[in-house]
């Protein structure tokens, strides 16, 4: 369904014909900002709807900026964990809280009907932090039946905290992410509210955001929505108010920097979406490269899965330093790009495709994304990974020099779907550290990229291999649009797997996403010549010792290893010296195999997945071998190579002599 | 004398060296040799009998140089796509601004490479400053003859660099630097201040290596014993010579940028091979003349400046009956 009245600004998105989503957790937000103390000060109403099957007796309540309220916050000690101490030197203003001020259950006409204060307290239910302030409860005691409504007032405060994490100030550049108390999400086991984790991203029901927020006059604002309308406050501010139906967040930014752009996306079968762009000054000159990317995922997405229905779509470009790149929030993201970012490199084109994607999982499918990130980062970088193939060429491999200022584009290195937009390296490094199927925020936490991210691409790449991409298409499509605004788990993803194939993948999915198991298949020997054989054989006199040499055939053996845990139907292929190739299907279970093929020739070389299917191959170096290898001539160039690099060093040092 | 004429009496002194070059481009290369057998045998041995080998050998397979990178250690480690074409050079000279130091790998080849120059530079200077052929026997003498000199000044430049590679370079940018980037919302500024820093970081460097290079030549051309008096000596003239000494000093590092700008020009692709050794050690040539066109020519000037063109206050030593013998011997 197409949100088409979205699109004239003139219409208020009250009008919007039917809900795309449940629409049963609903925010009504007044917020101001003071940019000097860096503070937010808001009220808000949440209507929310039990849509569950059982009746809710507390709630819960997501205070997400108390991560950065002290040291002791599982956010920090996770980071902690890995090395990682962001506010080991920090002053007493670099920290960040949230502080309820007042909650009640509200009446229809506004009225208290319980202050909910008293009985709101701090829990720590995922890993008994007692110093960990980033999750509430509060009993209720009157329970919210099936289908019944609560209405909740909060009032609050917020302190930025210095430049971190996503959220944050820097300069008069404000990104203001997971601001405002939020509701969990109220599931058949009750409750799924987590506390803020390192790795964990967000989980929450879809509805309707109607927020004022009051900011010095004449700043720049961006937010999840459409402005209705803008207001003067008084006292030099202005209020602006954002609308938005079947979101289930709220993200917004201001500064008085932004450079504001605008395109409209316009594709043959697509609905228009309008581009907005907010732009760092200093990248000007980078504002095209930020709506190509943004229109190379509305046209594919929309070509492969299905439209962006929204209308409108907000791309943040964030200030140097503000860490608030590369995050997806409805309706707005943040890219992230550098003042000299050569073209032939998809930066920021990545960045951007890669979040404007997110808008149809993490924005419409919305899976809990704080235990399974992977079903919305790993679906969304198998699918920009080939946009990126497909519409983003060419893409070189860049490296910064000087302090990581200065861009190096290596153009003898194109980067590949397979390996390198893929993030094989990553997997290669870290994919057998945790199981995919771990909840995300109890992945450790150096990992979570190697395995939301980049196992789960290669896992979907390998089924696309293995199937076909139109196959894997219609298996994304069918996904997308069956589960779209319905909180879908993974088994509901490996289910439409199943369906779409006509084969059952249980086997694939215990290994790749249930284990930590890896995958790696190798020729072990690989040898071809005249067939001998000596020793003892029957005579009429008894055993007399023969040689035998068949003239005129060739026996090549060739032994295929399973070299780790993981088992992945393969093929062996040999080719001959006469240009015969000779296929064989081999189900990978054994720990080893051999393969003997006699022919009037030689073998001249033999592969085992020689099409790389399986891309969860961690060594594919080992999957080929040739009669006459090339290694030393490869050694040699390579080595003479970098012995320019030593030698050149070796002078870059003499100056000092 | 002038810059200019400095600067190409330089030019000519080494063109009329042309063993200097020779062995200088050989010192690099035999230094080089060992690490990069040890690498040609991890990549050979990764490689196997594998058909990537093919791809790697015509061209460039960045899958398997990555994995190779996440199976390999040592020198292994270092062999990175920094060290195609000009980025090698980048990698170098922004390791030397941003104090990175070299890989841990390659550490002992460079400061083997820093003995052999601390061994070779007194036979340098000696018959660049001489301007005729001193043959091997009277070059090895001069090395023999001022190594225990330059061995006693390096205990002074290596004090110098240190304190301004280590306490200097981080107090510039590891306490300076993240002072100025505090609230910065722009790239392109912070850009700017590091910019500044390096010019602020490399004027004393500069002005270090320009004494330390006055005070070898001075210790070659007045046969000078004392390090402390040499390099008094080099810090005078550098004083009373300032245009000249920084003019030619900028004229040579002029020299040098244009000769990494022909590197930058021609250096040669993944997929070459004999022709891109064959670039990449020409390349190292013009770097060895590079960096003895600053000798030369700092010869040259201190010899226009002070005395006159060739003269050197030693004869030419004689091997084996060279001061050098009486230096290692007892007295």
């Amino acid at each position: 369904m197409q949100d088409t009245k979205a699109d004239s600004p003139s219409v208020s998105a009250e009008a919007q014909p039917a809900p795309l989503s449940p629409r049963n957790a609903n925010y009504d937000i007044d917020v101001t900002l003071d940019p000097a103390a860096r503070t937010l000060t808001g009220s808000e109403t949440i209507t929310w709807r039990n849509t569950g099957a059982m009746a809710a007796y507390s709630i819960r309540v997501h205070l997400y900026w108390n991560a950065f309220r002290s040291t002791n916050s599982t956010w920090l000690k996770q980071r902690k964990l890995v090395g990682d101490d962001p506010f080991g030197e920090a002053t007493e203003a670099d920290f960040g809280y949230s502080e309820i001020a007042t909650i009640a259950v509200i009446n229809d006409d506004g009225s208290v009907r319980e202050d909910l204060k008293p009985a709101l307290r701090y829990i720590s239910p995922d890993d008994q932090n007692s110093d960990d302030r980033s999750l509430t409860s509060a009993a209720l005691t009157t329970a919210v039946q099936p289908g019944e409504n609560l209405r909740l007032r909060i009032t609050w405060t917020g302190r930025f905290p210095k430049n971190f994490d996503r959220t944050g100030v820097v300069g008069n550049y404000f990104f203001v992410s997971q601001w405002f108390p939020k509701l969990g999400v109220f599931e058949a086991g009750g409750w799924t509210a987590h506390q803020f984790f390192a790795n964990s991203e967000f989980y929450s029901d879809f509805g309707r955001y109607d927020v004022r927020m009051t900011v010095p006059s004449g700043w720049v604002v961006g937010a999840t929505g459409r402005e209705q309308s803008r207001a003067e406050a008084g006292g030099g501010k202005t209020t602006h108010r954002y609308v938005q139906d079947d979101v289930h967040d709220f993200a917004w930014t201001t500064s008085p920097d932004f450079i504001e752009r605008t395109q409209r996306f316009e594709h043959s079968g697509l609905p228009p979406v309008e581009m907005r762009l907010l732009l760092q000054p200093e990248h000007e000159g980078l504002a095209d490269r930020h709506f190509t990317g943004t229109a190379a995922a509305l046209r594919y997405y929309g070509e492969w899965y299905g439209a962006y229905p929204y209308g409108h779509i907000t791309i943040v470009d964030p200030a140097f330093q503000s860490d608030s790149g590369g995050m997806e929030y409805p309706t707005i993201f943040t890219g992230g790009t550098r003042w000299l970012s050569p073209r032939g490199s998809n930066d920021p084109e990545y960045v951007v495709l890669h979040e404007a994607g997110h808008q149809f999982w993490h924005g419409m499918v919305a899976n809990n994304e704080t235990e399974r990130a992977w079903l919305d980062e790993g679906l969304n970088e198998f699918s920009d990974s080939r946009v990126q193939a497909e519409a983003l060429q060419p893409n070189y491999f860049v490296q910064r020099f000087f302090g990581d200022f200065i861009p190096w584009q290596f153009r003898d290195l194109p980067l590949k779907r397979a390996t390198d937009t893929n993030w094989m390296n990553s997997y290669r490094r870290m994919g057998d550290r945790d199981a995919l199927s771990t909840p995300t925020f109890q992945l450790w936490p150096a990992t979570h990229q190697a395995l939301s991210y980049h196992k789960a691409t290669l896992m979907l790449h390998t089924l696309e291999r293995k199937h076909t991409w139109d196959v894997m298409r219609k298996v994304l499509a069918t996904f997308f649009n069956r589960w779209q605004f319905k909180h879908p788990q993974p088994d509901d993803f490996f289910a439409v797997v199943d369906e779409v194939t006509g084969l059952p993948h249980a086997w694939f999915f215990d290994q790749v996403y249930r284990s930590s198991n890896t995958f790696d298949y190798a020729i072990e020997r690989f040898d071809s010549a005249a067939p001998a054989s000596r020793g003892l054989t029957e005579s009429p006199s008894g055993l007399a010792f023969a040689e035998k040499t068949t003239a005129g055939t060739f026996r090549t053996t060739v032994v295929v290893r399973r070299l780790e845990a993981g088992i992945f139907p393969v093929d062996v292929l040999v080719t001959f010296s006469n240009g015969e190739q000779v296929r064989e299907a081999w189900d990978g279970r054994a720990r080893w195999q051999v393969f003997t093929f006699d022919r009037p020739v030689k073998a001249v070389s033999a592969q085992v997945d020689p099409e790389r299917v399986l891309l969860l191959d961690t060594n594919y170096t080992n999957n080929s071998r040739e009669m006459e290898p090339a290694a030393e001539e490869a050694a040699t160039k390579w080595s003479l190579r970098w012995m320019v690099w030593l030698q050149d060093l070796m002078m870059t040092y003499a100056f000092f002599v | 004398m002038s810059i200019g004429a400095a600067f190409s009496d330089g030019l000519m002194r080494v063109k009329r060296a042309p063993w200097l070059v020779i062995g200088l481009w050989l010192s690099t290369l035999v230094l080089a040799l060992p690490l990069s057998l040890a690498l040609q045998g991890q990549i050979g041995a990764h490689l196997g009998d594998s058909m990537a080998a093919r791809s790697a050998a015509d061209g460039m397979n960045f899958d398997w140089w990555n994995e190779f990178l996440a199976q390999s250690s040592g020198v292994g480690q270092t062999f990175v796509p920094a060290i195609l074409g000009f980025a090698a050079v980048l990698q170098n000279l922004s390791g030397i601004a941003d104090a990175s130091g070299p890989p841990t790998a390659v550490v002992w080849v460079v400061v083997a490479q820093l003995m052999v120059s601390t061994f070779l530079i007194g036979g340098v200077l000696d018959r660049l400053a001489r301007d005729h052929a001193i043959g091997a026997g009277g070059f090895f003498s001069a090395c023999g003859v001022y190594v225990f000199r330059f061995l006693r000044l390096s205990i002074v430049s290596v004090a110098v660099y240190a304190f301004l590679f280590v306490t200097v370079h981080r107090w510039l940018f590891d306490g300076v630097y993240p002072r100025l980037l505090e609230g910065l919302a722009a790239e392109r500024t912070a850009f700017f201040y590091r910019l500044g820093l390096y010019a602020i970081f490399g004027l004393p460097v500069v002005f270090a290596n320009l004494v330390f290079d006055y005070a070898k030549v001075r210790a070659v051309v007045e046969d000078r014993r004392s390090m402390v008096g040499a390099l008094s000596a080099g810090w005078r003239f550098v004083r009373r010579n300032l245009g000249a000494a920084i003019g030619l000093y900028a004229l040579n590092s002029l020299a040098l940028v244009a000769v990494l700008l022909l590197y930058y020009l021609a250096a040669p692709g993944a997929a070459a091979n004999a022709v891109a050794f064959a670039i990449g050690q020409l390349f190292i040539v013009l770097r060895v003349i590079s960096r003895l066109q600053f000798a030369a020519s700092q010869t040259a000037l201190f010899q226009g400046r002070l005395a006159h063109a060739g003269y050197t206050a030693r004869p030419v030593a004689k091997w084996p009956d060279s001061p050098a013998a009486d230096a290692i011997g007892p007295a």
